[in-house]
């Protein structure tokens, strides 16, 4: 057994210093734009690669933002004006589960038909708007990122 | 058992051996429990594919999925039967692993139960390395320091995207849980008031839970071990039997990190109230 003494305790430094980087990305949150648009991105699947967006995986977001989502079965530019969407609502957080995860996945697609969203966060006068087609080819639903925009008032 | 004039003394317990096991309890009653869902969802998976190439092929497999959740709970499971530091260690490296696989997987990565359960599996690999040099007499003050720490890090990030009007108002939870959220709370609260009241009530809720959050994300770290561990279950307990049956899935690896507070000794053996 080594002597407490011999030895400095790495991991617990490397620990701290882990929860010390994100609880300072977090306290950026509410008073940096660009920190809390990185966190919609992350939540929508839109940040600028699949690498900075894992980065962020051990920050807790757990009931983040104001996150709404929009599904319809029929391309919105047809529709926009008449038909309200075929299902809307509140999530809790990471916007884009309405199509990756178990539930929203068997909802929104399980007829195994074109699909669009709108995926919309909001958090202190800053909001990210996604538009995604889920279109059926084959067997399965291919993505497309069809835009996302960005406001900060 | 040894004897002590005539009276059989029992041994001391291991207690880091018991702080592991019930972390690893935690952990594991967290990822098994709402297997039912687990069950259906594995199946919608496995029927409905969604092709987004944001996601390295990798983390689209539905068998990187079945195998990294399987992983994760055979290594728990190995963990907390063998006693042996290198089986531990091996099996700590290979949760933490699987676990960062479920974080980043195109199924599983919104899933906060594989967030809190990451966190957990980082403190449980360390503190096997720390109790192999430290020994069966460790010190739990810094084991259970770190674990009020990471707690009061995700009550934090709990608290801060919710400082937004949209939450201090109640809307995002009035329409999340009081519009037509199937759970008792909901449904009582809906059968005894009219729309109106339960906006208000909404807001309350919503604004209660944006204090305790940020109160503990930033307070609890703070706190002596015994009283942080007692007032983390407490909360973590009560954020799931006032919302959600289902969070417990994502409380109950925290609930058994928090634990670790409640088996630090006193300071001074002698002082009755000292808990510091």
């Amino acid at each position: 057994m080594v002597s407490p003494t011999q030895k400095t305790d790495l991991g617990f430094i490397a620990i701290m210093i882990l929860v010390g980087v994100v609880v300072v990305w977090l306290l950026l949150t509410p008073l940096v734009p660009s920190v809390s648009l990185a966190t919609m991105r992350r939540f929508h699947l839109g940040s600028e690669s699949f690498t900075k967006w894992a980065m962020q995986f051990p920050i807790p977001a757990m009931y983040n933002f104001a996150n709404q989502y929009e599904m319809r079965s029929l391309p919105p530019d047809l529709v926009d004006s008449i038909l309200d969407p075929d299902k809307d609502g509140y999530l809790n957080h990471f916007s884009a589960r309405v199509v990756t995860f178990a539930d929203g996945r068997y909802h929104n697609l399980r007829e195994g038909k074109d699909r669009w969203f709108v995926l919309r966060s909001d958090y202190r006068g800053r909001s990210l708007e996604s538009h995604w087609h889920l279109k059926r080819v084959g067997e399965k639903h291919v993505v497309h990122r069809l835009d996302a925009q960005e406001s900060v008032r | 058992m040894s004897e002590l004039d005539g009276i059989p003394v029992p041994p001391p317990i291991d207690r880091p051996l018991v702080v592991h096991r019930l972390v690893l309890l935690g952990l594991f009653v967290s990822l098994i429990w709402k297997w039912s869902f687990l069950f259906v969802a594995d199946q919608v998976y496995a029927s409905l594919t969604v092709d987004d190439d944001f996601f390295p092929a990798f983390f689209r497999d539905h068998n990187v999925l079945r195998s990294a959740f399987l992983l994760t709970l055979i290594a728990i499971c190995v963990s907390f039967f063998f006693t042996k530091y290198a089986v531990r260690w091996i099996s700590g490296v290979v949760m933490l692993s699987a676990l960062t696989i479920l974080c980043l997987h195109q199924s599983s990565y919104n899933d906060a139960t594989f967030t809190t359960a990451w966190w957990t599996s980082l403190w449980s690999l360390w503190f096997v390395s720390y109790v192999h040099v430290h020994g069966r007499e460790a010190d739990l003050r810094r084991p259970a320091f770190l674990s009020r720490v990471i707690i009061s890090m995700i009550l934090l990030g709990g608290a801060v995207g919710k400082w937004t009007g949209e939450y201090w108002s109640g809307e995002v939870l009035y329409q999340i849980y009081f519009v037509e959220r199937d759970f008792w709370v909901f449904n009582w609260l809906r059968d005894h008031f009219p729309a109106e009241t339960l906006r208000e009530i909404a807001m309350w809720y919503s604004r209660n839970v944006i204090v305790v959050e940020t109160v503990c994300g930033f307070g609890l770290w703070l706190l002596p071990p015994r009283w942080a561990a007692t007032v983390a279950i407490v909360v973590l307990t009560s954020i799931a039997v006032f919302s959600n049956w289902l969070l417990f899935s994502v409380l109950m690896s925290l609930i058994g990190l928090a634990s670790a507070g409640l088996f630090v000794r006193d300071r001074n053996p002698n002082a009755k109230h000292s808990n510091d």
